[in-house]
């Protein structure tokens, strides 16, 4: 188990996962007996070279793709024993996604952009816009509210992208290169809020990554290699 | 110039290229445009077809007498003293045995069961004397004979008896208490008259209870221009509450209205279909251009002008339609041409005609079908040789 | 915001390309609303005619007269409620092209029939069974002609002439009426018998056809029996038929209206459904991205789906709507114009309803490909992530 504490109430414990792709008759094994344990208020960077299956980690962890054996627990919930719906319910109540390239819809507008995950809760119209104001808060971009993507800059749709993750209060964020497609000075803004985030808010990180000074940000950083963790623990 | 002509092919060249790219949206354009132009051509050929029958049915040198405001011959009656003022009227042709060449007419409807939908229809039951069939032009017995002065015997046109039920050589017909025998089938050259039943007139007229009146008088003329001399004898005699016109003018007249509704009928059809084919073909080119904003970027980075970005993006979108336009003519000349139907005519009877498509409607079609692509082209096209040269190069 | 407004947002994403697909379906639709009002308006007479009416002919032809003699035979025979006679007039005012639908009936036993059809004030009831030389003139040929009542008008023939030789009578107009149900057709004349019989020349004592209602649908069979049984073999044969059946006959003798009106409108249909479908498949699927992302957020495949086929039925309620007002705005205005050929030309209420259900049906069909595209759509592939 790679894991630094032995936790009681872990936000993500993985056992035994298997993970492969078939490509035209060849078949790609990702994961083989991958183990991982991840508690509640952590903020993990995971590195890695392409290929490397960090984005695939991602993906299973969200719950937008399937594992092929073993036992993937996330948020309290066996996503592996979970149906497309089951998993899209809870997918709406427990992760917030950020992506490289924000994919905010560009025929909305910032506050509607973060009011999409609540269009799946049963919150009325006045707690919603309340939700939006302060997620939109939260990320430095209440005066923003009516901008569109196409009006603002890289750092303000990705701080966007981060209000619309945290909207619906979950406990988990999965961040894909978040910064990846930022410069250096917007990028620290965005990772400080994610820092905030994780240490006023409570909030589960894990962040894929390439970028050394990213992974600074998190409390601890994970290496994957051919699908494997090679090294644990380099940053406290 | 040259360099102007091989630039706008090289553009073109690329634009056709791509074409698979965008098959489903293409094709979907070509058969819209195809459908429109097949329902113009429908309507054309119709209103063609039917215009032909009935107004190539009357010649010149023929004059046609009917009760004055009668318009058609069903309404018309015609007394024997006005039928005898008729026949001494000036104008008319006198036959080798000296007498004028006329015959009184009556025309009557009579019930047949149409063969393809089984319905009730009227068909027009001619009286026509002696010199009848002598008015008409290219009358032949193409099967039996000629009818028998004084008998119960009647002969049926070649339309009328593959159109409807019941008129086949040989068969007995009842109308009125009284049995007809069908003695001959006769061709009238894919005139209107093939549409009608002929009988004996003395017969019809004491049958019917018509005696002493026709409905119409039929008379060869000395020449077409004669009919000015007989009308002006007519309306000069106040006897003759008659209208004197050239039998092709009676039937020009009978067809026009018909011809006219269905004409009028199809052209806005056709019209309001190429607008909703037009926004089709918009959305093609559109998409065209957008997909192709690269090349036309990189050719014109490269020193190619605007305008055979222009030219490139309307000759894509010209071509698309012309293809439509001649799918839709070849549909309508496989569906429709020769097709036959029959309506009634302004007598209240059946009127047997073919659609007829002709070179001259396929114009009408195809220049449809490239106007639908002319100005589906011309808006993207104008995009194409607007496009910022960078933001086609970097998205 | 709710699931319409992001279904509005993505339908006008691209406002060019909507705009041109809410065309092609305005036109569609409005061909559909103006053939099927121009349909339903001629076989008007197969709706208009209850069951229990029933028509008697010469068996020859409808244009063959009957003696008037049968008028009142067959009004003896048991079964027959009420009945009157029709005689063609075949009028035209002023110049033959102005057509005047004119009948000579038995202006008591005529009303009588047609108090379902039509309103006649009392006075003016009274006023036709008086006046020998009066007509009743529906509303609609009042407005067309812009008379009045009690003026005097010459309705020439095209058949008949009177004895002096002239085409032309002159009329009173003693009172109009008006539709009791939109199906009926006011642009008619009516004339009492004995007068024209009288002042006529020829075709003395003949009639062109009797109308009449039955007790009851059940004695229609009988009723037709006794009436074809008591002529056959004289000298007038009859055939004896429903009106509506006659309607029909008469209406298709015009050839198959309907079939030239399914053909185009399917034409029409087919080429809309091609091009709305088509492109609903490309802005689909130059969404996959986006809708990778509303999954992600949670949305479900169902709710997906629900989105892209109200997008698309959105659409063709926007493109379909305006195509009826269009409809509507043409058939009001070309009624008048076309009056003597399709006299009851409207669009009627379940013709709007029929083509607001084909929205629906069309808004599904096209949207149909890409939702199910759209549903079955995998994150991992939309976004690119594997």
């Amino acid at each position: 188990m790679l894991s630094p504490t032995d936790p009681i109430d872990p936000m993500i414990d993985i056992v035994d996962l298997c993970k492969r792709f078939t490509k035209g008759k060849e078949t790609i094994t990702i994961f083989d007996g991958l183990n991982l344990a991840i508690p509640r208020g952590d903020f993990v960077a995971v590195m890695g070279p392409s290929g490397s299956g960090k984005t695939t980690l991602l993906n299973l962890l969200g719950g937008i793709d399937r594992s092929d054996a073993g036992e993937i627990e996330v948020a309290g919930e066996r996503l592996d024993r979970l149906s497309e719906s089951e998993l899209s319910r809870w997918r709406a109540s427990h992760i917030g996604f950020i992506f490289q390239f924000y994919n905010l819809m560009p025929m909305l507008t910032a506050a509607q952009n973060v009011e999409l995950p609540l269009l799946l809760t049963r919150l009325g119209r006045k707690e919603r816009r309340q939700r939006v104001e302060t997620a939109l808060g939260v990320v430095g971009l209440a005066d923003r509210v009516k901008h569109y993507p196409k009006e603002m800059s890289g750092g303000q749709q990705q701080r966007v992208a981060i209000a619309r993750a945290i909207v619906s209060d979950p406990a988990l964020l999965l961040c894909d290169e978040p910064t990846g497609d930022l410069d250096r000075t917007t990028a620290d803004e965005v990772l400080s809020i994610l820092q905030v985030l994780n240490r006023d808010l409570g909030k589960t990180i894990v962040m894929v990554t390439h970028d050394p000074a990213a992974a600074q940000y998190a409390k601890r950083s994970l290496h994957l290699d051919k699908g494997h963790f090679i090294e644990k623990e380099l940053v406290a | 110039m040259r360099s102007i002509m091989l630039q706008i092919l090289a553009v073109t060249v690329i634009n056709l290229k791509s074409l698979p790219q965008r098959l489903w949206l293409s094709l979907a354009t070509v058969i819209a445009v195809g459908l429109v132009v097949t329902v113009l051509l429908a309507f054309l050929s119709m209103a063609n077809g039917f215009r032909r029958t009935i107004a190539d049915s009357g010649a010149e040198d023929i004059a046609v007498v009917l009760r004055s405001g009668a318009v058609s011959e069903i309404n018309s009656v015609v007394l024997r003293d006005q039928v005898r003022l008729i026949e001494d009227g000036p104008g008319i042709a006198k036959g080798s045995d000296g007498k004028p060449q006329t015959s009184g007419e009556l025309y009557l409807t009579v019930n047949g069961i149409k063969r393809s939908t089984g319905t009730k229809a009227s068909l027009p039951l001619r009286g026509l004397g002696p010199q009848g069939p002598g008015l008409r032009r290219g009358v032949v017995m193409i099967a039996g004979r000629m009818f028998n002065p004084g008998s119960n015997e009647i002969i049926v046109g070649r339309a009328l008896g593959k159109e409807f039920e019941g008129f086949e050589l040989g068969r007995t017909v009842a109308f009125n208490n009284t049995r007809w025998t069908v003695v001959g089938i006769f061709a009238a050259d894919g005139s209107v008259f093939e549409s009608e039943i002929w009988a004996d007139l003395p017969v019809l007229q004491s049958l019917f209870k018509r005696t002493g009146a026709v409905q119409t008088v039929r008379a060869r003329l000395t020449s077409p221009a004669a009919i000015e001399t007989l009308r002006a004898y007519s309306d000069n005699d106040p006897r003759l509450k008659l209208d004197v016109m050239s039998e092709a003018a009676y039937f020009a007249q009978q067809a026009s209205n018909t011809s006219d509704l269905i004409q009028k009928l199809g052209w806005p059809l056709a019209i309001a279909m190429a607008f909703g084919s037009l926004a089709g073909a918009l959305n093609t080119m559109y998409s065209s251009v957008a997909a192709r904003a690269t090349e036309i970027a990189t050719l014109r980075a490269i020193g190619f002008g605007g305008f055979s970005a222009f030219v490139g993006t309307l000759v894509e979108s010209l071509i698309l339609a012309a293809i439509g336009g001649v799918i839709g003519a070849a549909a309508t000349y496989l569906v429709f041409d020769g097709f036959t139907a029959s309506t009634m005519g302004a007598s209240f009877s059946q009127v047997v005609f073919n659609f007829q498509l002709s070179p001259r409607l396929i114009g009408q079609g195809l220049l449809l079908a490239l106007a639908v692509g002319l100005f589906g082209g011309l808006f993207p096209a104008l995009r194409a040789a607007r496009m910022p040269i960078v933001a086609g190069l970097y998205g | 915001m709710n699931d319409l407004v992001l279904i509005r947002k993505n339908l006008f994403r691209r406002k060019l390309r909507a705009i041109l697909m809410m065309v092609s379906i305005l036109i569609a639709f409005a061909i559909f609303g103006v053939l099927a009002s121009f349909e339903r308006a001629f076989n008007a007479g197969q709706d208009r005619a209850t069951p229990d009416r029933l028509v008697v002919l010469n068996k020859i032809n409808f244009t063959q007269p009957l003696p008037i003699s049968y008028y009142n035979r067959v009004a003896a025979i048991d079964g027959v409620a009420q009945i009157t006679h029709f005689s063609w007039f075949g009028g035209y005012y002023q110049e033959p092209r102005n057509f005047i639908a004119a009948f000579a009936v038995d202006p008591e036993n005529w009303m009588k029939l047609r108090d379902s059809d039509y309103v006649f004030a009392p006075e003016v009831r009274a006023a036709f069974i008086r006046e020998r030389t009066g007509v009743l003139v529906g509303a609609r040929m009042m407005e067309k002609w812009g008379w009045k009542v009690g003026d005097h008008i010459p309705i020439s023939s095209s058949i008949w002439s009177q004895r002096s030789g002239s085409h032309a009578w002159d009329f009173i107009i003693v009172g109009s009426f008006t539709a009791r149900i939109p199906q009926a057709d006011t642009n008619v004349m009516l004339m009492g018998y004995d007068y024209f019989n009288e002042t006529r020349s020829f075709g003395k004592d003949l009639i062109n056809w009797l109308a009449l209602r039955t007790t009851s649908v059940a004695a229609n069979e009988r009723v037709i029996d006794a009436i074809d049984g008591m002529f056959a073999n004289s000298p007038y044969e009859t055939t004896t038929d429903s009106e509506k059946a006659f309607n029909k006959a008469f209406a298709a003798q015009l050839g198959n209206v309907a079939l030239i009106v399914e053909l185009v409108v399917g034409a029409a249909f087919l080429t809309i459904l091609m091009i709305v479908g088509n492109t609903m498949v490309m802005t689909v699927r130059e969404r996959t991205r986006e809708i990778g992302v509303l999954k992600t957020l949670g949305f479900s495949g169902g709710r997906i789906l629900r989105m892209v086929l109200g997008e698309s039925i959105l659409l063709a309620l926007l493109g379909g709507l305006p195509g009826l007002g269009v409809a509507l705005l043409l058939i009001t205005r070309v009624r008048d114009s076309l009056m003597s050929f399709v006299p009851t030309l409207s669009l009627y209420p379940d013709i709007a309803a029929a083509a607001v259900g084909l929205m629906v049906v069309f808004g599904i069909i096209t949207g149909l490909v890409p939702a199910l595209n759209a549903m079955r759509l995998n994150i991992v592939t939309a976004l690119g992530r594997s």
